[in-house]
């Protein structure tokens, strides 16, 4: 007998299965639920297969409600949209314009799919092991059973047919052959809906033939069985429903943003795939070690640590959801030495490399009545994560594409499933370039945005000709890869390193991070004015004098962290957490 | 296991009923913070009220805003203002009462909540690709101790049932009761002028309300039918987003959920609810 | 002229609404306050609706108050009579009908209650709306393991959809959890993809199925 000293079904650190493969048909949501957690069970195109607590962050409201956008899932109450794999969340409709600067990420549950059961567990690390079945397996219709977990395993493994044997399947299963039907040997998995309240999922050998008598005729026994069971339960005292854990969220993000940018984690990455993506354009494929890679949102890019210790931002071409490896590509450059060389010539496939977690200066906004994305050369990556959002959404948009030649678009993969949406402009003098862009940004519409990205001199055109069609200053789009504003470093101050204990004087007409350098401080830098957002530095007390582009206002305002490359002091001394 | 009310909800005043619900001589009942209630308006129109388990004790009892409040322990001598109401030239409606499995306060932050709109009430308060929430003002108003909410704006396809084309529309929120808001909302018709809508929370019990919807309107087109309808329609709506809400109890730990910046109004109302004190409908923050 | 005399919240009205929605057949909706005001109780509404019940349809003087043959009606209006009530399957939609009946009776009764704040016994009303939605759950369950997508048999959505869909979209405002029945739930996100679906309060709209997404997958 294996019922009576089966485990409990408050056995939180086993796997059980919480549905059926069936029940998670394309662009569907499932309401599951194991030992009263309840959880939003779906598939996304990809296949994968999320299982998260069922509840959106924001307001609690149920995510089985919600809807499978196919990548992102979408809550039902205020749009906030969660990435498939990473449940973090990667648009919040009520602030269009800014990215969700902190990272709020749904509670996740581990998923395996197998003999045509999906299963989950609520414990972080227990391994799955389901012993082996030969052949093909056929799911039975799950049955529902208003008893505790316990009592439904026992009286399973009573109507099994007399004297036959029972393999014990821990936690709350059973291989046996029903009295009712002889000769058909099946395994019975009991899943813990809550304290009184389980499931029936039984798998059995597929028959040859049509499969649907022998499931009737399982459905026809195990309907009965319930029958028998919830009558048996209704004469005893059934335990109280198990109380949900509700797990808290961080002190980050209980508190009103704005809130700054913590200092930025590296993580290690393969290359998986290193290919042409147009002329002198390599494209580079990094995929996570094990499991994902962090979320990101159209628009973001990321660190990449060179061989030659260069440290270089490139923007990510993913579509959502795509969170298993990043997409960069990368043009060739001339000048010796540069962080475009070493990736042409010394990256290969196979590599681990070092690259920051995504990060977004330039926000997609899905408000839009209409997006214009103008894209000139390599400048086209981020504009590739965009559209592809917008187009997963099906939301309106239009994109102009600016190469030198056809063999010069870059992703032309990409671009060809993007369709007639895009219009090219190829090998057009800057004269031409001109004419087009005037004509393309010549009537400005209510509630449309441009997006544009390319070499400094083609982003200006663009906005000089849209600022003279009349675009509002707010509806063009850019990201700063430079740093153009004039800049001051008249003043001198004192900085204080608080975990180096050393007091240093930053002179005037020489930055923090060249004094902290002087000194034997050595940390991460890149582009050193205030750009890219490498030498993103703590400050614990002091006014600081922003002088990048890469930190948002409401960052600034918060006054918490710096650029040393660039920025300086309004007091007269500065404590960094260094 | 129900809460045992604290003395700040005990002496609060709590709608049960719509006044013209109630006719003369027909004795009616109903549910207060677990409790069961009976009433009964006599033949002069007065009104009585007392619990079911004691037929000695007639409660407090008086009659607002087109409804009757009662309560179960000393409440202060009157309800909290609303100077519109007794315009003359306004439709005072009572659009229904409608059961709903939530807590009172979160049906009360719902409706403090604008980004909802777009997505709830899609296509007649809200419409995408028009979610944006614009910064407002949020305070607790000291001199008459509720939460206010002002210079609110969002862009609505169909603002009310006098408007025919999108407008951004002004809204002021406020929160004069634990489990009462009153919204003002700019008239098409008036600009100078605002309608007022009202939902009263009756807590039957923790997870069980009964919303009292109140509308005064300087809408003089639309019929009375078509008013209810409208306002129905709405709550409607936000009902199986309230009936899906997990849990069912308002959490004032502020680590229970994520607000953002849109959220402002709900924070006050939580904080104010801590302070206060409320401990029926909620799940207290952690002492 | 198509009239129908209409009330928000009535699932009843809500199968009529669904189905002119899907014909696409232009009609008029004419607002009746059942609640609060119970306006089904006047004697103009009387003259119509003897019984005092919605929905009522009124196509150029002919009135109809009964469901099945107000949705009979539209389907033929429509000239959709063959899809919609296909000979072949009207014995089945007419058991589907008694079904729809039988929620009203136990789901949306509980509803109501819950609603309007009157009345009791809504644990006996829940339970008995479990039965028939287990019965429901386990018919769809076998239907689409035949390959079949909706009530009756076809290829095409029937008036048996459309009669049943309201009460059981509209059951967890009863209390009635549909968590347990995972066929149920997959039927709705059909019945709401067919073009022309139309939500009320209380249903909410599925995503669009589109199988031709460019993007969006590895």
């Amino acid at each position: 007998m294996v019922a009576e000293t089966a485990p409990r079904a408050g056995h939180n650190a086993a796997w059980y299965p919480i549905a059926t493969s069936d029940d998670l048909p394309f662009r569907h949501v499932y309401h599951g639920q194991l030992l009263g957690q309840e959880m939003a069970v779906w598939r996304a195109d990809d296949g994968h297969v999320n299982a998260w607590e069922n509840r959106c962050l924001h307001r609690g409201v149920r995510l089985s409600i919600g809807i499978n956008e196919g990548a992102e899932l979408k809550c039902q109450y205020h749009g906030w949209r969660y990435a498939n794999r990473t449940a973090g969340c990667t648009y919040i409709p009520a602030h269009p314009a800014d990215a969700p600067a902190r990272r709020i990420s749904n509670r996740t549950y581990r998923v395996m799919e197998a003999d045509g059961l999906v299963w989950s567990t609520l414990s972080p690390d227990t391994p799955f092991a389901l012993p082996p079945v030969d052949g093909e397996k056929l799911a039975l219709r799950p049955i529902p059973v208003n008893a505790s977990p316990e009592m439904v395993l026992t009286a399973l493994v009573h109507a099994r047919r007399s004297g036959s044997d029972v393999e014990a399947l821990p936690p709350l299963g059973a291989g046996l052959e029903l009295a009712d039907l002889p000769g058909h040997p099946a395994r019975f998995f009991v899943q813990p809906v809550d304290a009184a309240r389980a499931v029936i999922r039984g798998i059995v050998a597929r028959p040859a033939g049509d499969p649907l008598p022998l499931l009737r005729q399982f459905d026809d026994v195990l309907e009965a069985l319930r029958e028998v069971i919830e009558a048996d339960a209704a004469r005893v005292e059934l335990p109280e429903p198990i109380v949900p854990v509700y797990q808290p969220v961080s002190v980050e993000l209980s508190s009103m943003p704005p809130i700054t940018i913590g200092a930025q984690n590296t993580l290690r990455v393969v290359v998986r795939r290193k290919f042409p993506a147009g002329a002198d354009i390599v494209g580079l494929e990094l995929g996570a070690l094990e499991g994902h890679l962090p979320t990101f949102q159209p628009g973001a890019h990321i660190d990449l640590h060179l061989p030659n210790g260069l440290v270089r931002q490139y923007s990510l071409t993913n579509g959502p959801g795509e969170q298993l490896s990043y997409v960069i590509g990368v043009k060739r450059e001339p000048t010796p030495g540069s962080g475009s060389q070493a990736v042409h010539e010394v990256v290969r496939e196979g590599d681990v490399v070092a690259i920051s977690e995504p990060r977004n200066n330039f926000p997609l906004r899905r408000d839009a009545r209409k997006t214009l994305f103008i894209a000139g050369g390599i400048g086209i990556t981020p504009l590739l994560a965009m559209a592809k959002a917008l187009e997963a959404q099906g939301l309106a948009y239009g994109f102009e594409l600016f190469a030198r030649s056809d063999a010069h678009i870059p992703f032309p993969d990409d671009v060809g499933r993007l369709g007639a949406r895009v219009n090219r402009h190829l090998g057009l003098d800057p004269g031409a370039t001109s004419a087009a862009i005037g004509r393309i940004v010549a009537n400005p519409g209510f509630a449309e945005q441009i997006y544009v990205c390319g070499p400094g001199p083609f982003l200006e055109l663009v906005r000089e000709e849209a600022a003279a069609a009349g675009w509002p200053e707010s509806a063009v789009h850019f990201e700063y890869f430079k740093n153009l504003k004039p800049r001051d470093s008249s003043k001198s101050f004192k900085v204080e390193l608080a975990r180096s204990a050393l007091s240093l004087d930053v002179p005037a007409g020489k930055s923090i991070l060249a004094v902290l350098r002087d000194n034997g401080v050595n940390g991460p830098a890149s582009c050193e004015q205030g750009a890219c957002g490498t030498c993103l530095t703590r400050v614990l007390d002091g006014e600081i004098d922003h002088q990048d582009v890469y930190l948002n206002e409401a960052e600034k305002r918060e006054g918490k962290v710096m650029m040393t490359c660039v920025s300086r002091a309004r007091s007269t001394r500065l404590v960094l957490d260094i | 296991m129900s809460t045992t009310p604290s003395a700040a909800v005990l002496n609060l005043w709590y709608p049960i009923s719509a006044g013209e619900d109630a006719k003369p001589g027909q004795r009616r009942s109903t549910v207060l913070l677990d409790q069961g209630l009976n009433y009964e308006r006599g033949a002069d129109g007065g009104l009585t009220v007392w619990r079911a388990t004691d037929g000695a004790t007639a409660l407090p009892v008086i009659e607002r805003y087109g409804f009757i409040w009662t309560s179960l322990g000393t409440p202060p001598a009157e309800l909290f203002p609303i100077p519109e109401y007794a315009e003359s030239d306004r439709f005072n409606i009572c659009a229904g009462s409608i059961g709903v499995n939530v807590s009172a306060p979160r049906a009360i932050e719902n409706f403090l909540d604008m980004g909802h709109f777009p997505y709830v009430h899609t296509g007649i308060l809200g419409e995408e690709p028009h979610t944006e929430v614009k910064e407002y003002d949020v305070e607790i108003s000291g001199e008459r101790d509720e939460v206010l909410a002002t210079r609110c704006r969002f862009f609505q396809p169909q603002a009310a049932l006098s408007a025919s084309e999108g407008i951004e529309v002004e809204y002021v929120y406020r929160v004069p009761h634990p489990y009462v808001a009153v919204l003002y909302k700019s008239c098409p018709a008036q600009p100078s002028r605002m309608d007022v809508i009202a939902i009263f929370c009756q807590p039957m019990g923790e997870e069980m309300v009964r919303a009292h919807l109140m509308l005064s309107m300087l809408d003089d087109v639309n019929t009375l039918t078509s008013m209810r309808r409208f306002q129905q329609t709405i709550f409607g709506q936000d009902r199986p987003i309230l009936e899906n809400q997990y849990p069912k109890k308002l959490p004032l730990d502020p680590r229970a959920e994520t607000p953002i910046r849109a959220d402002k109004s709900a924070i006050a109302y939580r904080r104010w609810l801590s302070q206060k004190g409320i401990n029926y409908g909620v799940i207290p923050e952690a002492a | 002229m198509i009239i129908l005399y209409d009330f928000e919240l009535s699932a009843e009205c809500y199968a009529v609404r669904l189905l002119l929605g899907f014909t696409g057949l232009a009609h008029e909706i004419r607002p009746v306050d059942m609640f609060p005001g119970r306006e089904q109780d006047e004697a103009w509404f009387r003259a119509l609706s003897p019984d005092g019940t919605l929905p009522v349809l009124d196509d150029d003087g002919l009135v109809l108050t009964a469901l099945p043959a107000i949705l009979a009606h539209i389907a033929a209006r429509s000239g959709g009579l063959g899809r919609w009530w296909p000979a072949a399957a009207r014995d089945e939609i007419a058991r589907w009908f008694a079904h729809a009946e039988s929620l009203a009776d136990s789901a949306l009764r509980a509803r109501w209650i819950i609603t309007t704040g009157d009345g009791h016994s809504l644990p006996v009303l829940q339970a008995r709306a479990h039965a028939l939605l287990r019965t429901l759950d386990r018919h769809v369950w076998f239907a689409e393991k035949s390959g079949a997508d909706w009530l009756a048999a076809g290829a095409h959505p029937s008036l048996a959809d459309v009669a049943v869909f309201p009460a059981v979209a509209l059951c967890e405002e009863g209390g009635i959890s549909r968590q347990d029945y995972p066929a149920i739930r997959r039927w709705l996100d059909r019945v709401r993809r067919i073009p022309g679906f139309h939500v009320m309060s209380g249903v909410f709209p599925a995503g669009p199925a589109r199988a031709d997404v460019p993007f969006g997958s590895q």
